[in-house]
């Protein structure tokens, strides 16, 4: 299908590549603005409603094939598809479509037929997709799985007896502004963004407003970085603007400063051209001529996306020299990390653009000042420049509806761990944690109970489940011991050991530790060393090593402290903080730990002795073949018996038993 | 973060070094205007060797006039990066936090397990490397272990060793057939009809596809599978990463490209007829998996 922008609306139409015209978004979306003619508006009008999908000639089917529909089988969910529809000859258009968010549904396939509304059914099974498609092509709503359907669009007719999308309890609690193009328009295609009033604000900003006024705008809005620092973006992109320089430069920070979110990876993937748009603005704004999108290696789909979404906004020339015929020139790279998570924060992300070891720098000079090339720069994270679109297109106002007094508009999270809806969440802020874990994501799975939310990835820290009413924004969260983070939110049950989690952070920060900074290199391996400790079993202790670990238990508020207060950069000072919040809610946790020997949890696993139950062991000897340590003894069809002494407390016994005989203690 | 010692085998080096470095003088070259592309220029030639040998990191260094220290201090640096060879299949298992609170750690005590091996290593039959990542970013999926590309979501340990098994098969191969996305077709020129199946080198034990290619003024021949969704390549002249080759008809030499361009890299699609109606266009460029099966 020939791309929107390659198309002349008529003979009279003068349009081409090398013709840039300030009016072109809106003469593509609705007609011509240089000549009048009703046909050519007609035209341009049937043309957005097709691609809005508000007038679909042919049935159109929607499968989202974003990483985690990948992951979850909707490459094959695909195939079967098109493959069935081949056979058929049946006529329907396939498309791809980014991530709705709802990962646990995944694969989501919609169907929409001509003149009715859009059908959105999930999981659908490889096997079961061909017979989906046949019945809703046959006019009739599938009897299962079907998450909902979306709401009218003009003279759509309804389905009879299906539940709305956004009733379902999954997306009614949300307010989706970023997210609302996930998932629901196909990414690769630069005209459906278009058509959905894709470009407008930059547009509007590069023809009607000066670059002091756009960053007046985005202040007034109260825009704060969602990267995690909470710093006003208005602030940050003014004061690069009155820096003087020839060149100055807007880093995209798209390295998902998180290991459990995967916010940036979602919206890339699904919605590249709004990142781009943001990107644009932002640029416009502080006057760089040259863009950079830092981005994971890790994310080959969301790199090939953003690729594609550059050089279309190439073709298009909404990016390269002169755009829009404005004056204005950008140029958007994209470079890839290599897998560094301390390239997250703004120094090291630098260094590794300039293609160095990703290590921090003292601030100041803040970046903004100078930063990437020894150039005033800006670092906006994607989610931040994912909002600045439609600040300028609706106004700092509309922004500011939303949210709280010092926390303005809504922020996404990505909510995994043990919850039944797992998926990408996007709230209005002052939204409390319990409403997202319990409401949107329908609860703790299993029906057990929660133990706590953590919040903010390794720089953040535990909400224990007493203090769940906690509203999400950033002033409140640090009354918790927590912090904003990036957007993971990750839900913990009664299953999980808190000291094991500290244990964890700190094994991945002390990994991740650049190595520049003594406090941090040196004192985040002691601080893992003393967890290490207090969770390992004690059999054959020495002397010494016991007295290692008294000196290191009484020590790890201490040292804490002190690596919080010298560490070099923002990795380093927010390394102890899942300590810190662990110890500060769950302090009884780490006694049964230190004092008793035991993990009440049962996950550490060298504090675990398994015990089998003689009245329900009916000796099947399942359990002894499975024991890699060869601990389990007895003879068939009698009860069996663990030897401790020989145990490695794997749970492997536990894992194999169907009868429930091996107890844990 | 890993710090491998720089032990590259002789013999691994020894035996390519001559077109090796050639390759790397190409990548150097086209990044030549790229500010500070050394990260990307030692991604490339990782994605041709597999690893970073020596002898590499040294041109890299001469070529642009940085100390080999940096360029070593960069290779070491980042994770992504490795001195040593990896194997043939390289199963990377996710430890981000929502994996880890899901069981991904006993999952990776598996692999090892399974392997023999620990995280971060190669068995000894150059088979198979393990390695762990902070995310993948399909946390609400977890516990994911990647296995040659491949993604596998919720991962148990008692599906490991079935894992193991179809990645030593080939996800592509025999198992390749049963993937829903995969499937045979035969195609012919859309200029002279001819047909374009070869039957005399067959690739996933099917006839090939066979094209004319060109490169730079340099001409060759291209076998593709003509399995739908496989990836097996055999041609007799390299195209580098990310080169856009033109494809040829080997019957009448007509080109095979035609517009519109791939939606993923805007390289030039090369048509072909499908028998039974339809046209298959693949993208040209090296490395660009991107291919359309229009049937009508």
């Amino acid at each position: 299908m020939a791309r929107m922008v390659d198309e002349r609306c008529c003979d009279r139409c003068w349009h081409g590549p090398s013709r840039p015209c300030p009016d072109r978004i809106a003469c593509l979306v609705d007609g011509p603005v240089c000549h009048a003619s009703d046909a050519c508006r007609q035209a341009a009008a049937e043309r957005a409603a097709r691609l809005r999908r508000q007038a679909v000639a042919r049935p159109a089917i929607l499968v989202g094939t974003g990483t985690c529909g990948l992951a979850a089988g909707a490459g094959r969910v695909l195939a079967a598809l098109r493959r069935h529809l081949a056979g058929r000859n049946a006529e329907a258009d396939v498309v791809e479509v980014g991530c709705i968010g709802l990962c646990t549904a995944e694969p989501i396939v919609d169907i929409q037929l001509p003149g009715r509304t859009r059908l959105s059914c999930g999981p659908v099974a490889e096997d079961k997709a061909a017979a989906l498609a046949d019945a809703v092509l046959a006019g009739r709503a599938p009897p299962e799985n079907i998450l909902g359907q979306h709401r009218p669009a003009g003279a759509q007719q309804v389905w009879a007896g299906v539940p709305w999308l956004d009733e379902h309890p999954f997306f009614a609690p949300q307010t989706r502004r970023v997210l609302a193009n996930c998932g629901v328009i196909d990414p690769s295609s630069m005209d459906e963004y278009l058509v959905r009033g894709g470009y407008r604000a930059f547009a509007g900003a590069l023809r009607s407003r000066t670059p002091a006024e756009v960053c007046e705008m985005v202040e007034e809005s109260g825009l704060r970085g969602r990267g995690g620092g909470g710093f006003p973006t208005g602030l940050k992109w003014k004061g690069a603007l009155g820096a003087p320089a020839e060149q100055k430069y807007l880093v995209c920070n798209a390295d998902e400063g998180d290991p459990g979110a995967f916010m940036d990876r979602a919206l890339i993937e699904g919605d590249p051209h709004r990142v781009l748009e943001g990107m644009a603005v932002a640029a416009y704004a502080i006057g760089a001529t040259k863009a950079y999108v830092y981005i994971r290696a890790e994310y080959p789909l969301a790199v090939r996306r953003l690729a594609g979404a550059v050089h279309q906004a190439e073709a298009a020339g909404l990016l390269g020299t002169n755009v829009l015929d404005s004056g204005f020139n950008l140029q958007v790279a994209i470079k890839k990390g290599a897998g560094a998570f301390v390239c997250g924060e703004e120094t090291a992300l630098i260094a590794s653009v300039e293609g160095r070891r990703g290590m921090p720098r003292p601030r100041p000079p803040f970046p903004a000042v100078r930063g990437l090339f020894e150039r005033p720069t800006v670092i906006n994270s994607v989610e931040t420049l994912a909002n600045v679109p439609e600040i300028i297109a609706r106004g700092p106002e509309w922004f500011a509806a939303v949210g709280t007094a010092a926390s303005k508009g809504t922020k996404v999270f990505a909510l995994s761990g043990n919850v039944a809806r797992t998926g990408l969440v996007e709230v209005a802020m002052g939204t409390t944690i319990r409403r997202i874990v319990f409401d949107v994501g329908g609860g703790i799975a299993g029906g057990k109970g929660c133990k706590a939310v953590h919040i903010g990835g390794p720089s953040g820290g535990c909400i224990p489940a007493e203090h769940i009413d906690v509203r999400v924004d950033y002033e409140s969260l640090k009354t918790v011991g927590a912090a904003m983070g990036s957007g993971g939110l990750v839900v913990m049950d009664e299953d999980t050991c808190m000291v094991d989690v500290a244990r964890f952070f700190m094994d991945f920060i002390q990994r991740e530790s650049c190595g520049k900074c003594i406090p941090c290199r040196e004192g985040t391996r002691r601080m893992l060393e003393i967890l290490q400790r207090i969770t390992r079993g004690r059999r054959g202790e020495s002397g010494l090593e016991a007295l290692q670990r008294f000196q290191g238990v009484m020590y790890l508020a201490r040292l804490a402290e002190v690596i919080k207060d010298t560490s070099l950069c923002g990795l380093g000072q927010a390394a102890p903080n899942p300590v810190l919040s662990t110890l500060r809610h769950f302090r009884p946790e780490y006694e049964a730990h230190i004092y008793e020997r035991r993990c009440p949890a049962g996950v550490c696993r060298e504090l675990l002795s398994y015990r089998i139950d003689a009245d329900k062991c009916n000796g099947c000897t399942v359990c002894a073949s499975k024991c890699p340590a060869g601990a389990i003894m007895g003879a068939r069809e009698s009860p069996h018996y663990v030897v401790p002494d020989k145990c490695v407390g794997c749970g492997a016994c536990k894992e194999a038993c169907r009868f429930e005989a091996v107890v844990v203690e | 973060m890993t710090r491998d010692t720089a032990a590259t085998q002789p013999a691994e080096a020894g035996g390519l070094e001559g077109v090796d470095l050639e390759c790397v003088r190409e990548i150097l070259h086209q990044h030549q205007h790229d500010r500070g592309g050394l990260i990307a220029v030692l991604e490339e030639v990782q994605a041709r060797y597999g690893h970073l040998p020596e002898a590499v990191l040294r041109t890299v260094a001469e070529e642009t006039g940085r100390p080999l220290v940096d360029v070593y201090g960069v290779a070491t640096f980042y994770r992504f990066f490795t001195l040593k060879p990896r194997g043939k299949h390289l199963v990377c298992a996710c430890l981000g936090t929502a994996c880890h609170v899901r069981g991904a750690p006993r999952i990776v005590e598996e692999f090892e397990r399974q392997l023999r091996i620990q995280r971060g290593e190669t068995t000894p039959d150059k088979q198979f490397t393990l390695e762990t990542v902070n995310c993948l970013g399909a946390c609400a999926l977890g516990p994911v272990v990647v296995i040659d590309g491949r993604y596998f979501s919720k991962v148990r340990r008692s599906r490991v060793q079935q894992l193991l098994d179809d990645a030593v098969k080939g996800f592509g191969g025999g198992d390749l057939r049963e993937d829903g996305r995969v499937f045979p077709i035969e195609v012919s020129c859309p200029r002279c009809n001819h047909s374009l199946m070869d039957a005399a080198a067959p690739i996933d034990g099917l006839p090939a596809i066979r094209l004319s290619l060109s490169l730079v003024g340099r001409h060759g021949r291209l076998r593709l599978s003509s399995l739908y969704g496989s990836d097996h390549v055999s041609a007799d002249q390299d195209v580098p990463e990310g080169q856009v080759a033109g494809f040829f008809c080997p019957h009448c030499h007509g080109p095979l490209d035609t517009s519109p361009d791939c939606p993923d890299c805007q390289a030039p699609m090369a048509s072909l007829l499908v028998r039974g109606g339809g046209v298959l266009r693949i993208c040209s460029r090296r490395g660009c998996k991107n291919r359309v099966l229009d049937l009508t």
